[in-house]
């Protein structure tokens, strides 16, 4: 008996004995409600269940197929190649399609099949010699920046290839999955990039950077095997003048050209292009001192023939400094400051010049930096005076003068206007210096009982920077000086540079009723162009023609050029540098309208010249 | 120890056999609400026992031996003979300060020779889990606490906790044993089963579900139970307990069954914080599967008892108001099924609760449960 109908018995049953047969009825009725309830309740349970976890399951499959189309969508549109094979026999089970592309065959060809039956024999037996030694090995394989072996693009593409083994959940080897990346571009312009690093834009040629290292590398060696070399250092001549003149597209070209040149001319040395107009060349080990001359001498010349650039027809130069290890310096410092100062050298003893460096060199350029210094107090300690030069017709007779600055070192002396007056011009002091001079020159001039011409030399620095107008103009109104006294001389390379700001300048100047004359005509360019620009009122033929007057015929046939030349254009001449009758006669001959020179005087203070400016000596000495 | 049986019915009053020699310490009764409130129950007994602890509660059903009543009241004496026995009760005014409240409790039962703590709490305005926690924070993990939650049948309005006094709402008992020789045992199974998906609890405040996977769990519930059915909620609720699943600690095993419904929420109140964003799943239990269940809670105290025992032994049966829901008539099985584990000479009282306090045999730690039977075997060690 099921144990339950025992209990409902027992229950029914009272303390006689008796069964209580409508308490039993009820007892199994309500047994038989529960069993159905219950039934009822998991039937349902299980049914809900069922659609539950249908719905679950219908859920998760969407899920997994979105998963599965996610994936499959960036395999596909991977910009890398990618392929799986199956481990056993290598046959393609996936492509995708920078693998269509990479192997030059759409996937229907290649799924299914072995390496042999896509590809040449030999490619497939490579392949497959790859392919088993990842399995058998299960470690990695990658290739690194190869060419390709197969696929259509041709073999001018450089890849990064890799091959892993996938085992399956129990560690059998299940598939072969591979990567192959198209990495040629990559590479050339990792290759383009470090070769910008180290060569210089332009003329493409190695850069400081490179050549301070290669400098490096030089010495290292050259202190292991004890041998010597040269390094030069170079430095084009006008080449801020052409950049200036025609512009720097033609400048680019001119300096592509020189470089060429150079590098063509440079014999296998290290021809390095450091900045601006300067380079730097890194001769062979155990060179002779003459080698280096050599080849400096030849780049010189080699620069120096004209240069066809874009239908103009320009003409640079070259300055070569020289230092050779280990005799001028056994460091990378010491030898590019020589290379420097040689450089400097040659510049300073004329353009297109060679110079090896020697140690006073050393010390040259240390004095020109003290200069410098001392420059910056001379004008507080009164050390600057101005001289005056008297100018004069060709009959003699004084109708003016030139001021002239003069500086009176207190330990060195008179130093000449040709040391002090770059270094003034390169710091800007020129400014300040060429105020005053032109504010002492005006002062004096305006003292004078004899209204005499007054002429200033004005620096291309000048004009360029500060209010030179603005600064003339309050000194004439400070001395006194009437506009018409004063001439100022300015040379071409005022005009050289900004030539409209200076041109405009030049006008309002000469409206301001000041005279402005041509200096130094006949040597530089001399451009005629400057003559039609601008109408000067005098030009001033160079002291080195009328120096050469009597030694070189043409040096005659130039001043009578430039004198028909000025006669024409209705400009009167001075000659500069008159020191002999011969001269004067011959200019005089020549119509030339004025001269300054020993012959009339010499630059002085004016306290020489004071018959000249009509003060009685005895007035001005004791006045 | 020596324990003496009574029982109440309307028809006789009180009857009891086997008179004790000696006082005894303390009484425990079991019975309906109707029954016990008023306090009438508890004046009679305390005629009986002038000098005794006498601690009691509201149930889902008594157990007494084999059986199971529902209108008589159940009781047993218990004489120690050297078991110091101290009872201590607390009232609750809410469910948000039940931690306090178990550590109030934990404080006043603590001593060195504490060995074993038996807790009746109110089973409606107490949150269990909270108030378990409040307890073990004060006593540690090696103070064995059992009892449980007092019931009211399926009707879910009110429980009552008596404390040497008429039994009343919002009131926490413990009866703290002391000594050497006290012997506590205790098993704790349950025998439901996990099925259908695992769902996510998207929101939940407290022991308040709000959502199940976005959607109110009464809708969960209908669905299952059937209109008719869900209609008794939160009674029929019992069938379908949940399974809690905690990230943080996946041996431990949650049940957590319903016990309010807010129809116009939707949401379901269990007997402990349920936390937002873990694992739930349904659990479903058979008859034959909740009466092994049982048996196992039985067999687990039995075989903690190793000792010699001198004296009487008591088994005091905590069940859970769901599985009786479930088994109907069949509730015996489960009865059955412990006392084949517990054998013939254990005295067996005990009750239809809406919560068990026992510490599992996964993890010792003092727990509240749901939907289980748990056994706690009392008796005194041979000097």
């Amino acid at each position: 008996m099921h144990r339950l109908l025992a209990r409902q018995i027992r229950q029914s049953t009272d303390e006689t004995g008796q069964v209580d047969l409508t308490r039993l009825g009820e007892l199994v009725s309500a047994a038989y409600e529960e069993s159905d309830s219950d039934r009822r309740r998991t039937d349902r349970a299980i049914k809900l269940m069922i659609e539950e976890l249908e719905r679950t399951h219908k859920r998760a499959e969407q899920d997994l197929l979105r998963a599965r189309e996610f994936l499959d969508s960036i395999i596909e549109n991977i910009p890398i190649a990618v392929f799986a094979k199956d481990a056993k026999d290598s046959r393609y089970v996936l492509l995708n399609r920078a693998g269509e592309e990479y192997y030059g065959m759409p996937r229907e060809e290649m799924l299914g099949k072995t390496p042999e039956q896509i590809f040449p024999r030999d490619i497939a037996r490579l392949v497959s010699e790859q392919d088993r030694r990842v399995v058998d090995s299960g470690t990695p394989m990658f290739l690194e920046g190869h060419l390709l072996e197969v696929g259509v693009n041709g073999h001018d593409r450089l890849v990064n290839s890799r091959k892993l083994l996938v085992r399956d959940g129990n560690g059998a080897p299940q598939y072969l999955v591979g990567v192959i990346e198209d990495v040629t571009e990559r590479i050339t312009n990792e290759a383009r990039i470090s070769h910008l690093a180290h060569h210089d834009a332009l003329t493409d040629l190695p850069n400081r950077s490179a050549f301070n290292a290669a400098l490096d590398e030089r010495l290292e060696r050259a202190q292991e095997a004890s041998t010597s070399f040269a390094v030069l250092s170079l430095d084009l001549d006008r080449f801020k003048e052409v950049n200036d003149v025609f512009g720097h597209p033609v400048g680019d070209m001119l300096m592509r050209a020189a470089a060429d040149r150079l590098a063509a001319e440079a014999d296998g040395a290290f021809v390095a292009r450091i900045g601006g107009d300067e380079f730097m060349i890194l001769m062979p080990n155990d060179i002779r001192r003459e080698d280096a001359l050599a080849l400096a001498e030849r780049l010189v010349e080699v620069i120096g023939k004209e240069l066809e650039v874009d239908d103009y027809l320009s003409q640079v130069g070259v300055s070569v400094g020289i230092a050779v290890y280990p005799d001028d310096g056994v460091d990378a410092v010491t030898l590019l400051a020589n290379a420097d100062s040689a450089l400097y050298r040659a510049k300073r003893e004329g353009r297109g010049r060679v110079c090896f460096f020697e140690s006073e060199m050393d010390q040259e350029l240390r004095d020109r930096r003290l200069l410098q210094h001392d420059l910056r107090q001379a004008l507080e300690q009164n050390q600057l005076l101005v001289y005056f030069q008297p100018q004069a017709r060709m009959n003699g007779e004084v109708i003016g003068f030139e001021a002239l600055l003069r500086w009176n070192h207190p330990t060195r002396g008179f130093v000449p206007p040709d040391q002090f007056i770059p270094l003034a011009e390169e710091n800007g002091l020129i400014i300040q210096i060429g105020e005053w001079v032109l504010r002492e020159a005006c002062r004096e001039a305006a003292s004078w009982p004899r209204p005499l011409q007054v002429a200033v030399n004005l620096s291309p620095v000048q004009f360029q920077a500060g209010d030179l107008e603005r600064s003339i103009h309050q000194i004439l109104l400070e001395t006194g000086l009437a506009p018409t006294r004063l001439e100022v001389e300015i040379t071409e390379g005022v005009l050289i540079g900004d030539f409209t700001r200076a041109l405009n300048l030049l006008r309002r100047l000469k409206a301001l009723g000041i005279r402005i004359a041509m200096d130094d005509f006949g040597t530089g360019y001399s451009s005629l162009s400057y003559l039609q620009s601008f109408p000067f009122d005098k030009i001033k033929i160079d002291r080195s023609f009328i120096s050469n007057l009597e030694v070189t015929p043409q040096s005659a046939e130039i001043v009578r050029a430039v004198l028909s030349l000025a006669h024409a254009l209705n400009i009167p001449v001075v000659a500069e540098g008159v020191e002999t009758e011969a001269q004067r006669a011959f200019l005089e001959r020549e119509a030339c309208e004025e001269m300054q020179g020993y012959l009339v005087g010499r630059p002085d203070l004016i306290e020489r010249y004071l018959d000249l400016i009509g003060v009685a000596v005895e007035r001005r000495l004791y006045a | 120890m020596h324990i003496q049986y009574l029982h109440w019915n309307a028809a006789h009053g009180w009857r009891g056999a086997n008179a004790l020699r000696e006082p005894a310490q303390l009484v425990l009764y079991f019975g309906c609400r109707d029954r016990l409130a008023g306090g009438e129950r508890y004046r009679e007994l305390r005629g009986l026992y002038p000098d005794s602890h006498i601690v009691g509660c509201s149930t889902g059903g008594q157990i007494h031996g084999d059986d199971i009543a529902d209108d008589e009241v159940v009781a047993v004496a218990l004489c120690f003979a050297r078991t110091q026995v101290r009872l201590v009760d607390e009232p609750i005014e809410s469910r948000e300060v039940s931690r306090d409240c178990g550590a109030r409790l934990a404080r006043q039962a603590m001593a060195e020779d504490l060995a074993g703590l038996f807790v009746l709490s109110d089973g409606l305005s107490v949150n269990g889990g909270e108030l378990l926690a409040g307890i073990t924070e004060v006593l540690g993990p090696d103070v064995p606490v059992t009892g449980g939650l007092a019931g009211d049948g399926t009707q879910f309005e009110q429980t009552l906790v008596g404390a040497d006094g008429e039994p009343l709402p919002n009131r926490v008992a413990a009866i703290g044993f002391y000594g050497a020789s006290f012997r506590f045992a205790h098993g704790c199974a349950g025998g439901w089963d996990v099925f259908g998906p695992r769902r996510k609890v998207t929101k939940s405040e407290g022991p308040v579900v709000v959502e199940l996977d976005g959607e109110p769990p009464l809708d969960l519930y209908t669905r299952y139970l059937g209109e008719e059915e869900a209609a008794a909620m939160p009674g029929s609720g019992l069938a379908f307990p949940l399974r809690i699943h905690d990230e943080a600690e996946p041996d431990r095993q949650i049940v957590r069954s319903v016990f309010a419904v807010d129809r116009s929420a939707g949401t379901l109140t269990f007997a402990a914080d349920i936390p937002e964003g873990c694992t739930a799943q349904l659990m479903r239990a058979n008859f034959d599967s909740l009466a092994a269940g049982a048996g196992e809670a039985g067999r687990q105290a039995r075989s903690a008892l190793a000792d010699e025992i001198e004296g009487d032994k008591l088994a005091i049966l905590v069940s859970c108001t769901g599985r009786r829901r479930v088994m109907g008539q069949r509730t015996q099985d489960e009865l059955d099924a412990v006392a084949a584990e517990l054998g013939d000479d254990v005295v067996r009282i005990g009750f239809y609760s809406y919560g068990e306090i026992a510490p599992p045999a996964a993890t010792g730690r003092c727990e509240l449960h749901n939907q289980t039977m748990t056994v706690t075997m009392i008796a005194e060690a041979a000097p």
